[in-house]
């Protein structure tokens, strides 16, 4: 960052200060002669490129207040260039600033405050000193210009306030109404003790109410009137014993240390005023108005646009490489989710690895291991076992000693013969009943009449149901007579029939396989 | 504002550096770009590798998991000489060993040609099931011979014997009624003797 320089100029001497972050230092003074230009022009020499802001403290400051139509753009600062030509002879220094809108019936015009000095040639030389060494000239401002910036750093509250500094020049006093500059005065002082300077600075804040006032810039009545006044280093006890506050008057006495410390200054020449305050915001904060023309301001216009442009590629390579950062960290954490992915793929093959190392000896393909066992296992469970069925009977034969088997017939095949009693409705068949054992049992019934129909069916309908169990499903009984609608019922009670034979049946049962 | 040639020459230097930031910024995004894309394939490759080996994981465990359970089986056809040619010799030997042992009375079987039943599809050749229809015919004292004499014949391996149809008859008074110990019943069987041929097996 190179340093800044600010020329301080009053009516009688000028003040180089080299201003850094928080200090400034009085590097040169010059007299206001044209020896002082001559000594300012050997000063620059060497100092080519310098970055310079010229603070005027002058006595010879005009304020005027204009109105002009609300414009914007270039039609602004043609009506601007036009209303300072008519209110100033070298509008070389001249600046207008705005005061804010104002509404007229269905106009709405802009309120000015055209500004220049009275005696722009003081100012001139110096000017073109600083243009002929090749100096940036960042702004020519006056110290009423920075004041509203001081003000409001020292407490000011919004509405009016009279801003009152003891400067090198002398007594500046800035009238700021709502943080814009409205009027300004300096009132040269010598020497004089803290008490004498006090009730100067009362006086001569009274004269400018007054003033203001007869220019009705403030109202007659209203509330009290505040003023800061910024008393020199070590004076602000005697300035608060001078300056009471009264119903026109509020005075905010502030020491010059404590308003050196408001703006950041910690730094400042021993042997300098309040300017050092206008000087140090000048060069740190400077307001946007100011008077030097574009002309006078172009180098420094044109080495802010290198900065500017510089600055942009930084701010842009920093913005591109904070978003390459996040892209690059995006990138990392892809990389080590794939890092994750690609150990979990591995151990997954090591286990593979280690699941075939250990695969168990087949003595033939897998697929051929696997269908031997499916198809077996399948004409396994299509097949039946008699022992089983054997065994049933036997049990339920042991209840039903009356019944005779003659012939037990066992087979495995389809389920597919006439069943006597149907499935229940709704009745689900049972899976993969395909293929079923079928049990045909034959044999004869005693201890019952050969006659005795009702108690043959009955029996044979008892040990039929009595084998119908444990999953065998009754198909059919056949008895010795036809008891259907559908047959011939025949009865030879009493004689010819061979009384010994008991009578035969034929019970048939099947049982799914699984 | 207009700037004069010497002006434009003097922001021409800035104006070169800031493009040249901003172009070094721009290629650091292309190179972030590029290596996160390179980043995005390698994890796609990865992602797609751990789903394959994870796939081939699952498909190996539950494969070895079902060798092991069919290996039992296979293994315990093979032991019983299920799975090969059929052995006619050692069935009839089967059958005379059970009747001598069992007593029984009388014993005839007759042995049919052996037909295909079934040609599971496999690798590198189909599994063939084969059955040899037995029919069986014996004099039984007690129903309990015909449950002995298959059971004697299922320990006996050598194929797998799938019983198709059994009667029992009776034929006789009860045992006892006589000195002389004579059948009471009569039991026919038809039984397929099931033999598997796996080509692929190892002899």
């Amino acid at each position: 960052m190179p340093a800044r320089r600010v020329l301080y100029f009053t009516a009688e001497d000028h003040y180089v200060y080299r201003c850094s972050r928080r200090s400034i230092e009085l590097e040169a003074r010059f007299s206001g002669d044209d020896l002082g230009v001559t000594e300012f022009r050997e000063y620059l020499r060497g100092r080519k490129g310098a970055l310079f802001s010229v603070v005027a403290d002058l006595a010879g400051e005009d304020f005027h207040e204009d109105q002009i139509p609300f414009l914007r753009g270039s039609d602004r600062d043609a009506v601007l260039q036009r209303r300072l030509a008519t209110r100033y002879r070298d509008t070389r220094l001249a600046a207008a600033l705005s005061l804010g809108l104002i509404t007229t019936g269905e106009r709405r015009n802009e309120r000015l405050l055209l500004a220049s000095f009275t005696n722009t040639q003081q100012l001139a030389p110096w000017l073109d000193a600083l243009e002929e060494a090749g100096a940036r000239l960042a702004g020519v401002y006056s110290a009423p210009l920075v004041a509203p910036a001081l003000a409001a750093r020292l407490g000011a509250r919004g509405g009016r306030t009279i801003l009152v500094t003891a400067n090198r020049a002398g007594l500046r006093q800035s009238f700021i109404e709502d943080g814009r500059l409205r009027f300004a005065r300096l009132e040269r002082t010598v020497e004089m003790v803290p008490q004498a300077l006090a009730m100067f600075v009362r006086s001569e804040t009274l004269r400018m109410t007054q003033y203001l006032a007869t220019l009705r810039a403030l109202p007659r009545d209203g509330s009290p009137l505040q003023v800061i006044v910024v008393a020199p280093r070590g004076q602000r006890a005697a300035f608060e014993q001078a300056l009471a506050s009264d119903t026109r008057l509020a005075f905010l006495t502030v020491d010059g240390a404590e308003a050196a410390a408001a703006i950041g200054l910690k730094q400042a020449p021993e042997a300098s005023g309040a300017e050092a305050l206008y000087v140090h915001l000048a060069a740190r904060k400077p307001p946007r108005e100011q008077f030097a023309s574009r002309d006078d301001r172009r180098r420094y216009v044109l080495w802010r646009l290198q900065r500017g442009l510089v600055a942009a590629g930084l701010a842009g390579f920093a913005a591109c490489g904070l978003y390459a950062g996040a892209k690059w960290l995006d990138a990392s954490d892809v990389r080590a989710r794939a890092a994750a992915q690609r150990a979990a793929a591995q151990a997954a093959a090591q286990q593979y690895e280690r699941i075939t190392a250990a695969f168990p000896v087949t003595h033939t393909t897998t697929d051929n291991l696997k269908a031997t066992v499916v198809e077996f296992t399948r004409i396994a469970e299509r097949s039946g076992s008699p022992e089983a069925a054997f065994a049933h009977v036997s049990r339920v034969l042991e209840k039903f000693p009356q019944f005779e088997i003659e012939t037990l017939d066992w087979g495995v095949g389809r389920p597919d013969e006439r069943r006597e009693k149907p499935p229940a409705a709704g009745a689900k068949p049972a899976a993969g009943s395909d293929a079923a054992m079928r049990v045909e049992l034959a044999g004869r019934i005693h201890a019952t009449q050969r006659d005795d129909y009702r108690g043959i069916t009955a029996n044979v309908q008892r040990f039929a149901e009595a084998l119908a169990v444990d999953g065998y499903e009754l198909v059919r009984t056949q008895l010795p007579f036809d008891i259907t609608s559908e047959g011939t019922l025949t009865g030879d009670i009493g004689a010819g029939q061979d009384r010994s034979e008991a009578p035969r049946f034929t019970v048939t049962l099947v049982r799914r396989l699984p | 504002m207009t700037f004069s040639r010497e002006e434009l020459r003097q922001l021409a230097i800035p104006a070169l550096i800031a493009l040249a930031l901003l172009g070094g910024g721009a290629a650091l995004i292309r190179m972030a770009d590029q290596a996160v894309r390179v980043a995005q394939r390698d994890l796609g490759a990865a992602q797609s590798l751990r789903q394959q080996n994870a796939d081939k994981l699952a498909r190996i465990a539950e494969e070895e998991r079902e060798v092991k359970q069919k290996l039992d089986v296979y293994a315990r056809l093979k032991n019983l000489n299920i799975l090969g040619e059929e052995r006619r010799l050692e069935w009839a030997d089967t059958i005379a060993r059970i009747r001598t042992q069992r007593e029984l009375l009388d014993l005839r079987y007759r042995v049919e040609r052996q037909r295909l039943i079934a040609s599971v599809p496999g690798k590198p050749a189909n599994v063939d099931f084969y059955a040899s229809p037995m029919r069986v015919e014996l004099a039984l004292l007690h129903e309990e011979d015909l449950v002995r004499f298959l059971a004697d014949l299922r320990a006996s391996g050598n194929a797998y014997y799938a019983v198709r149809r059994c009667v029992l008859t009776r034929t006789g008074q009860a045992a006892g009624s006589g000195a002389v110990m004579a059948p009471r019943l009569n039991g026919q069987c038809e039984i397929d003797l099931i033999t598997i041929m796996d080509r692929a097996a190892k002899r």
